[in-house]
């Protein structure tokens, strides 16, 4: 009598393990730069993830293969900015934390540092904030990249824009970064086909600290558009020197900093015709992309990062999606992501190998304090203007 | 040509050349006159952006008065750490090597804490703010009032600082002590006061050149070790300790990285800079001004 007492209370304990209510919390780990040279660009990205998963619990939870709904947890941790490091969390993450689900780190360096223990452990996950041509020699499978810059596509498409903008000459100014170098590789040639003068041609230091010796040669050279293909701290250089110059070319393409929103605040109207890299804009009809930039911005007080935060969503957006329909087999959560369709706040993306086949590349222009797609035509919520002046 | 000759060049070489000096002013002090290596100079140039930051952002407070609070503060930090951790240190009978290799380790964990509960408290978000930003016009140059007050703060208080040093009861002691300090005790000069004052003068200019760069640049909780990288290397070209020597290596900096790009290209700036720092240290090891250092 006892020992079926027993049994029953046991069984009993095991159903009320396994029902709903009861469920256990989805673990969903990533490594980030918290401290170290990366950790400035990081919050923009964390922002987005904690978004979404505040989101999703407030709705009862992660949708899984549509049988369940269980909360999410996130599991945090700081990779110091080295990849090195992120190789060890996510092993661990895997391997130790036993997470469900991995998200992605902040950075090129860091993703391809990652790829290949994914692959190891067949874990699959989407990438994010990660651009360059090297990413399609990844082996598909297990790793998925949403964005839509990288810098070949990006080349053809800012030739397209220059074109169309009446620019016959240009100056470029590069960081000696890797992304820096890597899209002037593909400008430079793009440029020559398309009869598009190079007039200054400068490359320069991330740790530069004045621009002032560059900048008086571009205004020498009177071009009709100025590409600084920059980072955020040098962007910020630029800026302030062009203004001081007085430069007037009538086309000025700042590539990373702008999509920043402190960057914005910082300039407010000398920002004004400033065009950067990006495919996003809450002014289209997209009602999610209009609904996460609501929501980003009640919580954190600030606009997302139109690259980054954009990125990281769409990212945690096609996994909610993708666990929705596989759950959290791993074989099929990997068949889903590779051969579905996903409703995104970059629009519908589908993957092609590791890349995003479906969003076209584009560029964005800071008109009147708001953000605007302006290439591609088919996607633009603004037409392109000429720079106003630094008033 | 007429780049080299314009007058915009001049003066951006000047903002730069004089930020430097500035900077590595303070950290010349606190080295000449106790041996202390402060690696984490650059983590209170931090401190003072930040201050700048929200002092403008909570309640509209002008840099040019923000930077006097950003001194206050770092100096009260410098205070704080002086009688906390160092002041034993300096008292005891501990070699000059043992003092440096101590405050390197120490000061580099000071870094370690001040970096990190800095990212704690604000986020590592790079924060920036819109002040002083109309443009003066001068002849054909024309320069936001942000970094003409750059230029006219560092090197005002420069200049102020190297004519109170070789004109005052306590400049007098100071350079007494950073050129020997058992003969600046046997006449009778108050070391440990003095120290304090060093110390705590090295730390508020720090804060104070923080608040001032701020307006200018990105400002996050790890912006600060380039700018310890750069006193270093003013400082060990100004001769260590020398502090007049100090400013006209940070000037000379100030024109290399400024004049070498134009001439050259701005992927050469490293090289120019470290370069022209390496055949300082092969021709005159002593640093440029530096006197011959009695022990």
């Amino acid at each position: 009598m006892m020992k079926s007492l027993m049994i029953l209370a046991a069984a009993a304990l095991a159903v009320a393990w396994a029902s709903p209510s009861g469920a256990a919390d989805v673990k969903i780990g990533y490594s980030i730069a918290k401290t170290g040279l990366f950790a400035p660009a990081a919050p923009s990205q964390i922002n987005a993830y904690n978004l979404w998963a505040e989101q999703v619990n407030a709705r009862g939870g992660l949708n899984i293969g549509g049988k369940e709904k269980r909360k999410i947890k996130l599991v945090q941790y700081d990779d110091q900015s080295s990849p090195g490091n992120a190789v060890r969390i996510y092993e661990k993450l895997i391997t130790q934390d036993k997470v469900d689900l991995l998200l992605s780190p902040w950075g090129t360096p860091h993703h391809f540092a990652i790829a290949s223990v994914v692959e190891r452990h067949k874990f699959p996950m989407i990438g994010s904030t990660a651009s360059s041509v090297q990413l399609r020699s990844m082996k598909p499978g297990n790793i998925w990249f949403t964005t839509a810059a990288i810098p070949d596509k990006l080349a053809a498409a800012m030739v397209g824009l220059l074109k169309n903008a009446g620019v016959k000459t240009v100056a470029i100014l590069t960081n000696q970064l890797p992304f820096g170098q890597e899209n002037k590789k593909f400008l430079m040639p793009a440029l020559k086909a398309a009869d598009i003068k190079v007039v200054v041609d400068s490359d320069y230091p991330p740790n530069i600290k004045d621009m002032t010796a560059i900048l008086a040669k571009v205004k020498a050279a009177r071009p009709d558009a100025i590409l600084a293909l920059a980072y955020p701290g040098d962007s910020i250089l630029y800026m302030n020197k062009a203004r001081e110059l007085g430069l007037k070319a009538k086309f000025q393409y700042v590539m990373v900093g702008p999509a920043i929103g402190f960057w914005r605040g910082m300039f407010k109207n000398a920002a004004s015709g400033i065009v950067t890299l990006g495919h996003w804009s809450p002014h289209g009809e997209n009602a999610r992309a209009q609904a996460f930039y609501a929501a980003y911005l009640e919580k954190f007080k600030e606009e997302p990062d139109y690259l980054d935060s954009v990125e990281a969503w769409v990212s945690t957006e096609i996994l909610e999606q993708a666990v929705a329909k596989a759950g959290l087999d791993k074989d099929k959560l990997r068949k889903v992501i590779s051969t579905s369709n996903f409703d995104t706040i970059i629009g519908r993306v589908q993957f092609d190998g590791v890349q995003n086949a479906v969003t076209p590349t584009g560029f964005l222009q800071i008109q009147d304090g708001n953000i605007h797609i302006v290439w591609p035509k088919s996607r633009a919520t603004a037409k392109w203007q000429a720079k106003p002046g630094w008033k | 040509m007429d780049i080299l000759l314009s007058g915009q060049l001049l003066i951006a070489a000047l903002i730069i050349g004089s930020i430097y000096g500035l900077v590595a002013l303070g950290l010349n002090l606190i080295y000449g006159t106790m041996r202390l290596l402060n690696i984490a100079y650059g983590d209170l140039v931090m401190i003072g952006g930040y201050v700048g930051y929200w002092l403008f952002t909570l309640a509209a407070i002008s840099p040019i008065i923000a930077m006097l609070v950003a001194g206050v503060l770092t100096g009260l930090l410098g205070a704080a750490l002086y009688f906390g951790l160092f002041r034993r240190q300096l008292s005891g009978r501990q070699s000059i090597e043992r003092i440096e290799a101590n405050s390197l380790l120490i000061f580099f964990g000071i870094s370690i804490i001040i970096q990190n509960v800095t990212a704690l408290a604000f986020s590592a978000t790079p924060r920036t703010y819109n002040a002083l930003d109309s443009l003066v016009q001068i002849g054909e140059i024309s320069i936001t009032q942000s970094r003409m007050a750059a230029l006219l703060v560092c090197l005002g208080l420069s200049i102020f600082i190297v004519f109170f040093l070789r004109l005052s009861p306590l400049g007098l002691s100071i350079r007494a002590l950073i050129q020997n300090r058992t003969a600046s005790q046997i006449v009778g000069i108050d070391v440990n006061r003095v120290q304090l004052f060093a110390f705590v003068t090295g730390f508020a200019l720090a804060g104070l050149a923080g608040a001032l760069i701020g307006v200018t640049e990105q400002i996050s909780p790890f912006m600060g070790f380039p700018f310890t990288i750069v006193a270093f290397v003013v400082i060990i070209l100004g001769g260590l300790g020398n502090l007049a020597g100090g400013l006209l290596a940070g000037m000379l900096l100030g024109i290399i990285e400024t004049y070498g790009v134009a001439l050259t290209s701005a992927n050469l700036r490293s090289i120019l800079i470290y370069g022209v720092f390496i055949l300082v240290l092969v021709l005159r090891p002593e640093g440029l001004l530096q006197k011959r250092r009695m022990t």
